[in-house]
């Protein structure tokens, strides 16, 4: 029995969901997806040209019904960090057991990390390289290193596929930068090993919590000793100056970084209240009327 | 979601920003110290910088999805075109997928302080520039 919230139907993000919910133990998904699928989509996509127009998040709940129909799905139809949504976002991450990160821009991904953190679950995200050319995959858990510890420690110098809309708005405008994008089959060879760790994760929570719920907080070093690593690269192609062999994995073991100004412990107020009086204070010492 | 108006936003203000700020105008000449006004969901710091002849008046802002993004730094005092000078006077200082470690922004190690480090190396590239022609920092090109 295990709640799953996810950020991210597109791509990449809907066969993890497909793969994961497969599990008989998720009983329940929270899915926040904004985006209407569009015909570009439809090359990478499970979804069918004929769905082109709708949602991506009625369609992942269809989908996911279609094969589960006993599972309780909730979709969140707005943009993670949209300020009038927060409320229930923040609530059905309190609620959930384990996240799943499949966005595709960075503010996304330091949001999700925060409001992961706050709420003391774990999740796990997969970034697949610009052109298909490898991908990783990454897990966090409460006490371990967040995804400012992560990428700094990484400092990857390759760039994280961003598929491009076209610009219908404007048929005979300037033609984009060109961008080899990752083929549906890298996409998916990154998902599965998105997936399956994610799988293995759930399997440490819930002996965890089946052996002694109030030790959750060790789920770090459970997760870590099971997988030997918290962030997976898998290399796909060779690449020149990039990679020298493709299908060729490498396993990270990133520590916590004791000065990542993300995540780092500090004295700060402890309600909303004391926050915003402290931080007038001091924006006034600095000038701000 | 803004810097200000988001809980997170606003402890990465009060706990990392505000003391690298008060400590680097601690014991300043008030010219060049850092003043900040909010500007819609994020900060706006004016300072006055001096890294050989001549003295810049210069702006950052903290934007709203700040520390993710980076802040952007643009000179108001005019300046001659220049290379790596965007729109608006805008300093091109961080480049997405760069292999060097200052040209990358890094929210887990960076602050506002740091990009007016840069924005000071900047300028100083700026005057040699202007003098020989030539930018100093090879990797820049």
């Amino acid at each position: 029995m295990a709640h799953l919230i996810q950020v991210g139907a597109g791509s990449g993000g809907m066969p993890v969901l497909d793969m994961v919910c497969r599990d008989a133990r998720i009983t329940r998904v929270t899915l926040i997806e904004p985006d209407v699928y569009k015909p570009h989509n439809v090359e990478r996509h499970l979804f069918p040209p004929s769905a082109v127009g709708e949602l991506k998040a009625v369609l992942a709940e269809d989908w996911l019904k279609e094969r589960r129909p006993e599972l309780a799905v909730h979709t969140l139809v707005c943009d993670l960090l949209a300020p009038e949504q927060q409320a229930a976002i923040e609530q059905a991450a309190a609620e959930a057991d384990l996240g799943v990160c499949a966005a595709d821009n960075e503010p996304a991904k330091y949001h999700w990390d925060a409001l992961m953190r706050r709420h003391g679950k774990p999740w796990t995200l997969g970034e697949v390289l610009s052109g298909g050319i490898g991908g990783f995959v990454h897990w966090f858990a409460p006490g371990g290193p967040c995804y400012g510890c992560v990428a700094s420690y990484l400092q990857r110098s390759i760039e994280v596929e961003r598929p491009k809309a076209p610009d219908y708005s404007q048929p005979g405008g300037a033609v984009a930068e060109i961008t080899i994008p990752a083929s549906k089959a890298a996409i998916e060879t990154i998902a599965s090993l998105h997936s399956l760790i994610t799988l293995q994760m759930e399997d440490c929570r819930l002996q965890m919590v089946r052996n002694d719920p109030s030790q959750i907080c060790d789920l770090q070093s459970s997760i870590s000793n099971r997988l030997g690593f918290t962030s997976l690269l898998l290399t796909l192609q060779r690449a020149a100056n990039v990679f020298d062999e493709a299908f060729r994995p490498y396993r990270f073991r990133i520590p916590r970084a004791a000065d990542c100004l993300i995540c780092r412990p500090g004295p700060t107020p402890s309600s909303s209240e004391e926050l915003d009086v402290a931080l007038d204070q001091a924006l006034a010492r600095l000038g701000d009327a | 979601m803004g810097l200000l108006d988001s809980e997170a936003g606003r402890r990465r203000l009060l706990t990392v920003e505000i003391p690298v700020i008060e400590r680097y105008n601690e014991g300043r000449d008030p010219e060049f110290r850092i003043r900040v006004t909010r500007v819609g969901g994020g900060l706006l710091l004016r300072y006055a910088l001096k890294p050989g002849h001549n003295v810049y008046q210069l702006e950052t802002r903290l934007v709203s999805s700040y520390p993710t993004l980076p802040p952007e730094t643009r000179v108001i005092t005019p300046l001659k075109h220049c290379p790596h000078l965007l729109e608006g006077q805008t300093m091109c200082l961080w480049r997405q997928g760069s292999m060097r470690t200052n040209s990358r922004w890094d929210p887990a190690r960076f602050t506002c302080v740091f990009a007016i480090q840069a924005a000071w190396r900047w300028l100083a590239c700026y005057e040699i520039w202007h003098e020989t022609g030539e930018w100093p920092l090879p990797e820049a090109k």
